[in-house]
């Protein structure tokens, strides 16, 4: 589905990523963990087009997406739910909605792309005429989660979805996640959320200063001392 | 009384223009972060092309938006290949300043242009209805900017229109809110900007064509509107094409109402002041959202 | 170019130019060089603001109008001239201070156009106030030396060029072209940027003065808002860009060249050189950043490897 090999990328001078490899198989939910600064979101950038890595290759379901302009990987079927949400805040919640099905392979299909949403997120349907800036943090992830899904995505990364969310939410959004992945789109999970990230997903990498430091199957890394330690913290059950 | 009444209409008729004259500025500098200080001489070119139309083969200034937006469309489109598509790679506080600095440029040449093919003489359009005169309680209204108001109101309506309902209206405004977040939901953003730079041109022409039919237009007037322009756009803020429309008509209004108070060659002058005290006042917060 | 050369160089062009009117005795060819010295004046003033500082003053012709209005005020009430344009500089200098505080809140292209608008204010202001021709008394014409001016104006040329030269290597200028970089970091590395911007606005506003009162005492008549005229500053910008930014020699051989370009171009198509000027400006801003100094020492670098 998704192979990233051997990805170097820099800011200027600064190398954020160097060697990193990474693989999705279809059908699977992958974790990608790894402190604050490590280069999580920079590889997230390499992989939607956003950032152009100095050296390595992308390729998403056998084609390298090294030329392909950042807009267009959206097309082929990468949807992705930004860090930080990054809702077009002066418009309404549907209008943010159906931006999501801007793409050609997703515009035909808006209608039921909508209900899709609404069935997901039944809340939002209430809401839908708000605008979206007005909306409280959890139902903001929602619209950010729906306009992604809203492209008919085959593979969904998101950035970070629980940050700043309440227990209970992270886990309606992890649950939906769950459904999401079981109607059969492959998802790339950064998470700071560590242990429910690892319950969700079925395999785990871990970046450190722009470097893969592990990977492996979740349970295991659960079962990991040392994973247990640096994220779960000492107290960690 | 009435002297003032009548003045105030007629602040109010030619600041429906100043409305038009910002939107497209507006557009272009929310949606590309791109300030194009050549807006005026854009104005000032669809005046001459309406100018042209009227001179050559007699054609009415009104049916000659059908040709000199269409025009002006495709001039924005060789303006941005050429010029301000260059400028859109950098940071944006390098855009803002590149792209002042090369409308500048532009618009000393269109100026120097607009003299060796019009002459530097005052010229406007004067149609057989162009002293028609609707009265109203004693106040006279000129029947051809009235027309230009509702025009350019009818102009603004479409656009706000055109943002909110077409799907590339909303990729435009999706882009000037976030251009990355709008390149993650699949929009080509060059394209965006492309589109919304030939719309701002569009709307500079049909501006330039309702300024020459109700006012006059020489190869000078460009700096004049661009200020206007600008001085609107401070008013009212990025995002609302309606609320541009507003700020213009209370741009109107103000100097009306200076050319009362102080006198009649002070009524450039309020304008620039509110302008630099706003800005002053609200350096950052202008601009932003 | 190297130091010493440039100290040799430097005073040579001077001395070659100060003896020039006893060898050359027309007239043109002094009011060709006046027009240069002024430009070249006027345009090295704003390049201390713009090119060093990093603050693009589109409202720079209020300056230059403002040493002209107060020069041309004494001067005609019988102040001697050079007292008058001492004057003029400090009164544009205090302006640009009390401006200066307000319009440094902007930045980037805001504190342009809040320039610009400053200048179109005074402009209008002074037209309307003072909309009468301005016009030298009989016996002053009649004493009328065009040699006098041009030795002002070469006196002031050389004391601009030597200005920035001197800043441009100064712990100030250096400071100064931190700001220009990144105001951000220039601040964050102990620059006291509002001090600098402002020290930068007032020393290349006294000089706009200068070149003012020096305007003010070459013109015999003039309406006291021409002055103002924002193309004053627009030459400037041209003239310096096209020349090379930020460079001492940079609007020296723009002036020469815009100068030259614009007096003879006039001769045969009026305004023309607005047309090249723009263009080659908008082509210097996309493809040569560094100007008309920067082109040359491509080229030298160029024959040098060739």
């Amino acid at each position: 589905m998704l192979e990233v090999q051997a990805v170097e990328a820099a800011y200027g001078p600064f190398l954020a990523l160097s060697g990193v490899t990474l693989t999705i198989h279809p059908g699977e939910i992958v974790a990608l963990l790894g402190p604050n600064g490590a280069g999580k979101t920079t590889l997230i950038r390499c992989i939607t087009g956003l950032l152009r890595p100095r050296a390595g290759l992308v390729r998403f379901e056998g084609e390298p997406l090294g030329d392909v302009p950042a807009h267009a990987i959206v097309e082929r079927g990468l949807a992705v739910v930004p860090e930080g949400r990054r809702l077009f805040g002066a418009m309404t919640v549907e209008e943010n909605l159906e931006l999501g099905a801007f793409v050609p392979r997703a515009r035909s299909r808006r209608a039921a792309g909508l209900e899709r949403v609404y069935a997901i997120f039944p809340v939002l349907r209430g809401s839908r005429r708000q605008i979206a800036s007005a909306l409280s943090g959890g139902q903001q992830q929602m619209v950010a989660i729906g306009r992604a899904l809203m492209a008919n995505p085959r593979l969904l990364v998101l950035d970070e979805p629980s940050l700043g969310l309440a227990p209970l939410l992270v886990e309606s959004i992890f649950e939906v996640l769950r459904e999401i992945n079981a109607s059969g789109v492959s998802i790339l999970l950064v998470e700071q959320n560590v242990q429910a990230a690892l319950t969700l997903s079925r395999r785990a990498y871990i970046l450190e200063a722009g470097r893969m430091a592990g990977e492996g199957s979740a349970a295991a890394l659960l079962d990991d001392a040392r994973v247990r330690r640096a994220y779960l913290g000492p107290l960690a059950p | 009384m009435n002297a003032f009444l009548q003045q105030l209409v007629l602040g109010l008729l030619i600041g429906g223009l100043y409305g038009l004259a910002a939107a497209g500025l507006s557009l272009v500098f929310g949606v590309l972060k791109v300030l194009n200080v050549a807006h005026g001489q854009l104005i000032m070119l669809g005046g001459y092309g309406a100018f042209w139309l009227f001179a050559l083969w007699g054609l009415d200034p009104f049916a000659s938006l059908a040709l000199v937006v269409p025009g002006a469309l495709v001039l924005g489109v060789i303006l941005y290949g050429a010029l301000f598509g260059w400028v859109v790679r950098a940071h944006e506080e390098t855009r803002v300043k590149n792209s002042l600095l090369i409308g500048f440029g532009l618009a000393l040449a269109l100026d120097g242009a607009a003299v060796r093919l019009w002459t530097a003489d005052e010229r406007s359009i004067t149609t057989g209805y162009a002293g028609a005169v609707f009265e109203f309680g004693g106040l006279a209204v000129p029947l051809v900017r009235l027309a230009s108001l509702a025009l350019a109101f009818a102009l603004i309506g479409g656009l706000h229109l055109l943002l909110r309902r077409w799907r590339w209206g909303r990729a435009i405004r999706a882009t000037a809110e976030d251009w990355e977040a709008a390149l993650m939901t699949g929009i080509d953003v060059r394209r965006a900007y492309l589109l919304a730079f030939a719309i701002g041109t569009a709307l500079a022409g049909a501006a330039g064509t309702l300024v020459s039919v109700g006012y006059s237009i020489s190869p000078s007037i460009g700096l004049e509107w661009t200020l206007k322009a600008l001085i609107v756009v401070v008013l009212a803020g990025l995002g609302s094409m309606l609320g541009t429309f507003v700020g213009g008509l209370v741009l109107g209004l103000a100097e009306a109402l200076s050319a009362t108070v102080f006198g009649g060659p002070y009524r450039e002058v309020v304008g620039l002041v509110i302008f630099f005290v706003v800005l002053v006042a609200r350096p950052q917060g202008l601009f932003a959202r | 170019m190297t130091r010493a050369r440039q100290l040799v160089l430097g005073p040579a062009t001077v001395a070659l130019l100060a003896v020039l009117p006893l060898v050359v005795r027309r007239d043109d060819v002094l009011n060709f060089l006046f027009l240069v010295l002024l430009s070249i004046t006027l345009a090295q003033s704003w390049n201390i603001v713009a090119g060093y500082a990093g603050q693009v003053n589109l409202g720079h012709a209020a300056f230059f109008g403002l040493g002209a209005l107060t020069t041309r005020t004494l001067w005609s009430a019988g102040t001697p001239v050079l007292a008058g344009m001492a004057a003029g500089a400090v009164v544009a200098a205090l302006f640009a201070l009390v401006i200066g505080a307000a319009a440094f809140r902007l930045r980037g292209a805001y504190f342009a156009i809040g320039t610009l608008a400053l200048g179109e204010i005074l402009r209008i202001t002074v037209g309307n106030v003072l909309a009468e021709v301005s016009t030298l008394p009989a016996t002053t014409i009649a004493g009328y030396r065009l040699a006098n001016r041009y030795y002002l104006a070469l006196g002031l040329a050389a004391v601009a060029v030597l200005a920035v030269a001197v800043l441009g290597s100064s712990r100030l200028g250096l400071g100064m072209q931190a700001i220009r970089e990144d105001e951000d970091a220039a601040e964050a590395s102990g620059v006291g940027a509002l001090k600098l911007k402002l020290l930068a606005l007032v020393l290349s506003t006294a000089l706009a003065g200068l070149a003012g009162g020096l305007f003010a005492y070459y013109h015999i008549s003039y309406y006291p808002a021409h002055p103002f005229s924002p193309h004053w500053t627009f030459d400037s910008l041209l003239i310096t860009f096209i020349g090379g930014v930020g460079t001492v020699h940079g609007p020296v051989l723009g002036a020469l060249f815009y100068v030259f370009l614009r007096e003879y171009l006039a001769i045969r198509w009026v305004d023309f050189h607005l047309l090249i000027f723009g263009a080659l400006f908008v082509a210097i801003v996309l493809l040569l950043p560094g100007g008309l100094v920067e082109a040359v020492a491509r080229l030298r670098a160029f024959t040098r490897r060739a």
